[in-house]
């Protein structure tokens, strides 16, 4: 089933095209890889897909609902969160209740924090491995840690998909590992994803197909192996050149 | 009449664009929003007041002593908006606005709530022209305003210290990479403003009447013209005075004095709603 | 340190317990003030007028905590002052009636702000609010058919009374009585701030206060929620407005409209503490009385330059308020 649809999608800022003609489809399930050189586009199209952003052309679909220039909150509420490049947890509050934000507002509305939210929370945590901080005020939480705390919010608000914004920048192969088993994890929760990864550490190990821009164009896409061999992608990234290309 | 309307409201745009050019001055090199400034201009006035009324100085000498003491005053305020953290506009509204309090009750204590007026008798008299009459006072407020701003245009445009503080206006960061000391340049717009401060002041207190509470509005139209003109144009300013002083002007022929106080009051918020960034300044991303 | 900060840690109960000393000791000192100073009524009079500050500083903190700092909220304090004052003198409405009717005016204007203010954040829109109290100023100090213009509106009705059965309360009969209707209101305030800042509507508040692009990307949007905390903050700095034209009997544009009013209560709010509960409250019940029997007397003109200093303080020194720093101490 198709989860996610972007039909001709295009945003021009002051006249410079950020982002043009993207067509692709996500299917329920599948972890897409983002990638693609330093301005690319990649997180004009998460700002787009998550309501940050209006489109200047083009559509969304979510699960077969126009969504196009939906806020961020009526997105989410639908069923799309996303975490950001930089953490950005609610620093003056715990981290439980960073995670009850998500929980509480996510899906409509409570007065109260009720039971089942604090239990849910907690048991998120505990996917992500911060759960003995639960009580510690998120600013003196350490860097992974903190990053840790958004990826839990962001599933505290039952997302049908998630959107990671390089959720494994920066990582030494052994924290790349755990967070490989932690995107598994959720996977198995029945979470679709979308990562982007501009250093290609994680979606290489863990995407079933990647989704290539370069200079706000769609150059490819397919499964991983397949695409880091593509020409076109190797010459974004590395900038090569071919002895039958002309040169510029 | 209309003639009369125009010619004031150009003489009171230009003693706004007077006001306004130290608070934007500030503001554009610091990114502190002195929200004291009308109370320090009506300090500087009453400098001015005192030394003309108690000792019986000659009104042009005032002057330099109002700049002096609010050069004094303003240097010590800009060590206390130095500690300021982020984010710098908000919390410096805020401080100010204490700093405000401050001044307006030190003024209250020091020279009671009374209104007073430094009467210089010529200012009042004029020329007959043709259609319109045209006080001496009036021609003042022109000419030092206009003059001031050229000589502040001159400094700004073709000096090598304005274009050093011009970058810091454009971007803090950068001017400090290419090794413009941008705390001096802070200082130093702390010192030109407290100048313009002190110029416009004696001029507020010769033309208007003096009570504590008044810089209140003073500030309003500071605000009103910097936010109009975007930040770090001095065109914008020029024509932002100009624009206000008419408006005024008019509204005063038009509906009556009493609801001339609402003129800037309802130009900062249209700006505010529908262009934050200025007139000429460029548009939300 | 904010209410979420956490229920369990020893650092909040403490929190907790210090904020519940404190209420306790200053509900007790309140409740037998009148009889403390052997119901002296300059001392009830200044203890009353605090109170009413305290209300218009709690009240301003409802908006403090989702983040906005509005400088001009003596806006919705001289709106609710004159459409009480105008109901019940024109039309002889009774104060329990004209009071909550202020409230919702107040609540109108509040409206009309957030319209022209949606998009501004941070000192833009604590600009924009400097501006936009010049507007009901300015009509009212026009509308002379209306509100008789600057001369102001004189002997307006008191405070309403109360009667339960045979057991009647007039509470403009003294001195005494509109103290404890004040105190009252009061004890309202407070018990609804609490219940709003403990319940998930406080947390979303602090959601788009701290981190508004993260709040909104769980699904808090923040524009309904600061229009919420706009609207509320307003209605109750209206009916306080009312309560104060009740309470003195005469009102003015330049008075209830002034910089006092929009001054003071929001230094009581940030000097005690934005984000506390009983901070402002607290701020007010000392300060105030500080002023007013301390410096008043030894600066008749230029007393209030205590507020000016003590918000200086407050923003360089000690950001999280006297109450919000005692708060993390204990």
């Amino acid at each position: 089933m198709t989860v996610l649809q972007l039909q001709e999608l295009s945003k021009t800022f002051n006249g410079i095209s950020a982002l043009s003609n993207i067509d692709f489809t996500i299917n329920e399930g599948e972890i897409v890889g983002l990638v693609g050189p330093n301005g690319a586009g990649k997180t004009t199209l998460f700002n787009l897909i998550s309501g940050r952003l209006r489109p200047s052309t083009g559509k969304i679909l979510f699960e077969g609902k126009d969504i196009t220039g939906f806020k961020p909150h009526a997105v989410c509420k639908l069923g799309i969160s996303r975490t950001f490049q930089s953490s950005r947890p609610f620093s003056r509050m715990s981290t439980l209740h960073n995670v009850l934000t998500g929980q509480v507002f996510g899906k409509g509305f409570s007065l109260h924090i009720r039971p089942e939210d604090e239990q849910m929370a907690h048991e998120l945590l505990d996917v992500v491995g911060i759960a003995h901080k639960a009580e510690t005020l998120a600013a003196d939480l350490t860097l992974s840690e903190q990053r840790r705390l958004d990826l839990a919010r962001a599933l505290a608000t039952r997302p049908k998909l998630l959107l990671l914004d390089e959720v494994a920048a920066g990582f030494s192969p052994v924290l790349v590992k755990q967070a490989i088993k932690l995107i598994n994890r959720v996977r198995e929760r029945g979470v679709t994803l979308l990562i982007v990864d501009h250093f290609l550490n994680l979606s290489l190990k863990v995407a079933d197909r990647l989704l290539a821009l370069d200079h706000g164009e769609k150059i490819a896409e397919g499964p991983p192996n397949i695409i880091m061999r593509n020409r076109e992608v190797l010459r974004a990234y590395l900038g090569m050149r071919y002895p039958d290309e002309e040169d510029d | 009449m209309w003639t009369t309307a125009l010619v004031s409201g150009i003489s009171l745009g230009s003693f706004y664009i007077l006001i306004a050019l130290g608070f934007a001055l500030i503001f554009g090199v610091t990114r502190n929003f002195n929200l004291a400034h009308g109370e320090l201009v009506v300090f500087a006035g009453y400098v001015s007041y005192w030394l003309w009324k108690v000792w019986a100085w000659p009104f042009v000498l005032t002057f330099p002593a109002a700049v002096l003491a609010t050069l004094l005053i303003c240097l010590g305020l800009q060590r206390l908006f130095a500690r300021l953290c982020e984010p710098l506009e908000l919390n410096s509204i805020v401080l100010s606005f204490g700093m405000a309090i401050l001044i307006q009750n030190t003024m209250l204590f020091w020279f009671s709530g009374d209104y007073r007026l430094i009467r210089i008798p010529t200012l009042s008299q004029g020329l007959h022209l043709p259609g319109l009459y045209l006080s001496y006072g009036q021609v003042t407020l022109l000419f030092l305003s206009l003059s001031m701003i050229a000589i502040l245009y001159i400094l700004m445009y073709r000096t090598y210290l304005g274009k050093a503080l011009r970058a810091t206006i454009q971007d803090k960061e950068a001017a400090a990479q290419a090794g413009i000391n941008v705390a001096g340049m802070g200082t130093l717009a702390f010192c030109l403003g407290a100048i313009l401060i002190g110029l416009a002041g004696p001029l507020y207190g010769c033309t208007h009447y003096l009570y504590p509470s008044t810089g209140h509005q003073i500030t309003l139209l500071a605000v009103t013209i910097t936010i109009f003109a975007g930040v770090g144009r001095l065109g914008g300013i020029i024509l932002a005075g100009w624009i206000l002083g008419l408006a005024e002007s008019f509204a005063v022929i038009l509906c009556g004095a009493s609801w001339r106080e609402m003129v800037a009051a309802v130009l900062l918020l249209t700006l505010l709603a529908f262009k934050p960034r200025g007139i000429l300044g460029k548009g939300e991303q | 340190m904010s209410f979420f900060a956490s229920k369990n840690t020893k650092l909040n109960t403490r929190g907790l317990k210090f904020d519940s000393v404190g209420l306790v000791t200053g509900l007790v000192l309140l409740i037998i003030l009148p009889a403390l100073v052997k119901s002296n009524n300059y001392i009830l009079q200044v203890f009353t007028h605090a109170l009413l500050l305290a209300n218009l500083a709690l009240a301003w903190n409802i908006l403090g905590v989702s983040g906005s700092i509005s400088l001009g909220h003596a806006a919705f304090f001289g709106a609710g002052a004159y459409c009480s004052a105008v109901l019940s003198l024109e039309y002889g409405l009774s104060s329990w009636l004209t009071i909550p009717l202020a409230g919702l005016l107040a609540a109108g204007l509040g409206l009309i702000m957030n319209l022209i203010c949606l998009r501004l954040r941070g000192a833009y829109f604590a600009l924009a609010t400097l501006a936009f109290v010049e507007i009901p100023r300015v009509i009212t100090d026009n509308w002379d058919e209306l509100t008789h213009g600057s001369l102001g509106l004189v002997s307006l009705p008191g405070l309403p009374s109360l009667s339960l059965g045979t057991w009647s309360v007039d509470f403009s009969a003294s001195i005494m009585a509109s103290y404890y209707f004040v105190f009252a209101f009061s004890l309202v305030l407070l018990g609804l701030v609490r219940f709003l800042f403990n319940s998930n509507l406080g947390l979303a508040f602090q959601a788009i206060r701290e981190e508004e692009i993260a709040a909104e990307a769980v699904g808090i949007s923040a524009n309904r929620y600061r229009l919420l905390s706009l609207l509320l903050s307003a209605f109750f700095t209206g009916v306080s407005g009312a309560c104060y034209a009740h309470l003195v009997r005469y009102i003015e544009p330049g008075l209830v409209y002034g910089l006092h009013f929009s001054a003071i209560p929001m230094i009581f709010a940030i000097c005690g503490g934005r984000f506390t509960i009983l901070g402002p409250a607290m701020a007010a019940l000392i300060i105030y009385p500080l002023d007013q029997f301390v410096f008043h007397p030894l600066l008749p003109a230029g007393h209030e330059f205590l507020y000016g200093v003590v918000l200086i303080l407050t923003v360089l020194f000690l950001p999280a308020g006297f109450w919000g720093s005692l708060r993390k101490i204990f």
